[in-house]
């Protein structure tokens, strides 16, 4: 079992799809391990103490359980998972 | 509990003023910047690598105790804390803490839970940068606070099961109190699964008295680290030293004086596990 993938389609949710992650937070909320991150894109902000341009990532995927609420909770489809191994039964089952 | 570690005089040494303001201007940005050619996405996946995982882990340990020159305010270098009991906390807050005092919404429970919740406490010289950035400034809430109000806000939060800890931003410079709740707490995601040490245990370690503790389970659904489970055949609560930071929030729900604070090196195994 290889890890656990998350893909995020930012052409659904982020600046430049119909979604502002700052408005919908429901991956957010809805993943109890919280493999999600909301933050300023990398480029430069007009504003840099006032960052209008926000994206999810999905930046801790070791401690996804695959559970698939953030799929079914995505009200613009912009979540996949493929699900893998997690860190926790890398280290206890492995 | 040294008072120059919280002073004007050490913020102005270390030119804090310049280096929290970059900082915070970045802050939900570091675990997705590159460090040395990597990110900390899927960092617990990196780090089991066989040599690659050893370089990172032990240059992130590097890079969150930093004490050297040329320090970098993105990448949050010298960042780390340690859990502490309600009481030291409040004892910060009423002497220690340099005005201006505020409360602010914090930056993980939004960033990884999306959520606003005004309970950072933060003083010295970055409860003057935080409010320069108006999305954790709180709404509808008083967040300017005097001592007094800083410590009942305080209890407040610990009594709802937040723990408090308290924070170097950069080493040795200490300027934040938070009340914070694991997994979406960035000290305690990276400590509690990847084993980094960004928020060190605390001085104490809580013990359970058999003979007091009736069994209510009250105290387990407090714990925010596991570590305390009810068993059936004996009707008590018992604890795991290993898993416990000494946070002592548990005691809040005990309404018969079985959950006591005791210091961590009276438990020999325990002395030194920060």
């Amino acid at each position: 079992m290889g890890k656990t993938k998350i893909k995020i389609d930012y052409k659904k949710c982020g600046p430049d799809g119909k979604m502002d992650p700052r408005e919908c937070r429901k991956c957010l909320n809805v993943c109890d391990p919280a493999v999600f991150l909301m933050h300023p894109t990398l480029e430069e902000h007009p504003d840099p103490y006032n960052p209008e341009k926000w994206v999810v990532t999905p930046v801790w995927p070791d401690v996804c359980t695959s559970c698939g609420k953030c799929v079914s909770s995505c009200p613009v489809e912009a979540i996949k998972v493929s699900p893998g191994e997690s860190l926790y039964k890398m280290r206890m089952h492995g | 509990m040294n008072a120059r570690n919280y002073s004007y005089e050490l913020a102005d040494e270390y030119n804090m003023k310049e280096y929290l303001e970059e900082q915070w201007k970045n802050m939900e940005t570091l675990f997705i910047r590159k460090i040395m050619g990597f990110s900390s996405i899927g960092l617990g996946y990196k780090m089991q690598m066989p040599l690659i995982g050893r370089f990172l882990r032990s240059n992130a340990e590097k890079m969150i105790h930093s004490e050297k020159p040329g320090r970098n305010p993105v990448r949050a270098d010298g960042h780390f804390g340690q859990v502490i009991p309600l009481e030291d906390a409040q004892h910060i807050l009423g002497n220690l803490a340099a005005e201006p005092i505020i409360k602010n919404y914090c930056v993980c429970r939004w960033m990884q839970r999306g959520v606003k919740d005004a309970v950072c406490i933060n003083f010295g010289c970055l409860s003057q940068i935080i409010p320069k950035l108006t999305r954790y400034i709180p709404v509808d809430e008083k967040w300017q606070l005097d001592r007094e109000e800083a410590i009942a806000a305080l209890e407040t939060q610990n009594k709802k099961g937040y723990v408090a800890s308290v924070w170097f931003q950069p080493v040795p410079y200490i300027n934040a109190i938070c009340s914070c709740e694991s997994p979406e707490c960035g000290g305690l995601r990276l400590r509690n699964d990847f084993g980094l040490r960004t928020v060190l245990k605390g001085e104490y370690l809580m013990t359970v008295n058999r003979d007091n503790c009736q069994g209510c389970k009250a105290c387990v659904r407090m714990c925010q680290f596991g570590a305390l489970r009810y068993l059936p055949s004996i009707n008590k609560v018992i604890i795991n030293h290993d898993k416990c930071f000494g946070c002592g929030v548990c005691r809040h729900a005990c309404k018969n004086d079985a959950l006591q604070l005791v210091p961590r090196e009276s438990v020999p195994g325990q002395a030194r596990n920060f």
